[in-house]
């Protein structure tokens, strides 16, 4: 397993999928919807699964002395790290932003601030592109632009929803919304239910995506 | 012990059956999977890499493919034609990618086929013509110690030089190495140099599974000034040629009139029975 995620990582990345971690530093741009940042993240996935397809990697993988369910373990392991990393990336750029710019700078006029609910925001946004974009890859690993789109569509109604939210909520705008140092307990409890839903729905994707690709022909 | 044990494979698509096809590899043989393009060559090498889920058995040196997957594909080579993937990228960062899959990765060995083969680790794969493409899938596959190499078409594409030289490789290695060897291809005069049996594939079905001598042997080719002279000696997928009629009489038939008999090759061999199978299944349509 260990060697298959090796092999991911040196022929099966594409190069934006650690250029758009650097997007992290976008919390810095004053009243932006931050949550887009985590669509780059998933077009970072919609690359490499392209570059993927173009390398036949699928076929090559095949003919390693690997399980056929090891293969999309490898690939959503990758990904899932490459996920956790720019959860930790927005959420130590977004303490950072806290700490170096004065309060007002702070308020986000687009969104969210980029706090703790951001980083729980984005888990949860992550979660729902795995579980529609894998399970779908990995039936038909030659289509890869439909479930693309229609995880992409599905994360621009959710950050809709959210920018909704902040405005719309007194949970989200007062609450929830502002500096890490204020209602430290709601915004922690807000990011570990974006977490326990992003394992949870990437644990489903995961499981879903080893059964579609069992039947999987080449 | 045979080194592939095929049996009853079958896989069913909605406009093509691979119907019950069984046969074996012996140690040390190069066996010709040979058939028309569409006959299910690459159906079956798939089916039996399980890169397709087909019914039936594979066992490589005796070991069940399903049951003992990781042993047996480490047993394995596969050569598919030429090298298509990753063409971005160098020999040198896919070697390393391969490489830690294998315990029994011989670098020594690898570097050996690479200045055999000219190959220059530092290149992309599409900067390699198609016969070196060939011949890096062949160093990856023979540097893992592979006992068994799996080839779907790997001389398509080729010039003859190179087809050549690729079947030179092919016999030494078998003779000096022991590796046995399934060489799936439509470019049958590759096999009348190197085959030592010859499965011959046609709509789905095994039409012959035997020693190349053996399906030689059992044919020869007649040469028919008329068309009545060929139906009256039962010629088999009688076509008309430049200078009459040819078809194929069992090696056996005697006092044929009006003919020119000669020795058959694998390419009339094929080309009569398609001939043949075609006219049975108009006649069963009719």
């Amino acid at each position: 397993m260990l060697n298959l995620i090796k092999k991911e990582i040196r022929l099966c990345l594409h190069p934006t999928a650690f250029i758009f971690l650097l997007f992290a530093v976008l919390v810095f741009v004053p009243n932006y919807p931050y949550e887009v940042i985590f669509f780059f993240s998933c077009l970072s996935v919609f690359f490499s699964c392209m570059m993927a397809r173009e390398n036949g990697d699928i076929s090559f993988t095949c003919t390693l002395p690997v399980k056929k369910e090891q293969i999309p373990l490898a690939k959503i392991s990758v990904i899932f790290g490459l996920q956790c990393t720019i959860l930790l990336l927005v959420g130590i750029i977004g303490a950072i932003k806290g700490v170096v710019l004065p309060a007002e700078q702070y308020v986000n006029q687009a969104g969210i601030s980029a706090n703790l609910v951001l980083v729980g925001n984005g888990a949860i946004l992550l979660g729902i592109f795995n579980l529609i974009f894998f399970p779908c890859y990995f039936k038909k690993t030659d289509k890869i632009g439909a479930p693309f789109i229609i995880g992409a569509i599905i994360i621009f109604l959710l950050i809709g929803v959210f920018i909704v939210l902040r405005w719309a909520t007194p949970l989200y705008s007062i609450t929830l919304n502002g500096l890490n140092s204020e209602n430290t307990g709601a915004k922690l409890a807000a990011l570990a239910i974006g977490i326990v839903v992003y394992v949870v729905l990437t644990a489903a994707s995961c499981k879903l995506s080893i059964k579609n690709f069992q039947k999987v022909d080449l | 012990m045979n080194a592939l044990e095929v049996r009853e494979l079958t896989k069913v698509y909605p406009e093509f059956k691979l119907d019950k096809v069984s046969f074996c590899v012996e140690q040390g043989h190069i066996s010709g999977l040979i058939g028309r393009n569409g006959a299910g060559k690459s159906t079956t090498i798939k089916s039996i890499l399980r890169l397709i889920s087909a019914e039936g058995n594979v066992s490589v040196f005796g070991k069940d493919f399903l049951k003992e997957e990781m042993v047996v594909k480490q047993m394995i080579g596969y050569v598919g034609g030429g090298f298509r993937y990753y063409p971005m990228n160098t020999l040198a960062a896919i070697r390393k990618a391969y490489a830690p899959f294998y315990p029994s990765w011989n670098q020594s060995r690898y570097e050996k086929f690479l200045s055999q083969f000219e190959l220059i680790e530092s290149k992309k794969v599409k900067e390699l013509s198609e016969g070196m493409k060939v011949k890096f899938a062949l160093a990856l596959a023979l540097s893992h110690g592979a006992k068994l190499l799996i080839m779907d078409e790997p001389t398509s594409g080729l010039d003859p030089l190179s087809r050549e030289e690729f079947c030179d490789i092919i016999l030494q290695l078998v003779r000096e190495e022991g590796v046995s060897v399934l060489f799936s291809t439509h470019i049958t005069s590759d096999l009348m140099r190197i085959a030592d049996d010859i499965v011959y594939i046609s709509q789905g079905k095994i039409i012959a599974a035997c020693p190349l001598k053996e399906l030689l042997g059992k044919y020869k080719q007649a040469q028919f000034s008329s068309l009545a002279a060929a139906t009256e000696a039962n010629a088999i997928g009688v076509k008309p040629v430049k200078d009459g009629y040819e078809g194929l009489v069992n090696s056996n038939v005697q006092g044929l009139r009006d003919a020119v008999i000669i020795d058959t090759t694998i390419d009339s061999i094929m080309v009569h029975l398609e001939k043949a199978n075609k006219e049975r299944k108009y006649a069963e349509s009719d």
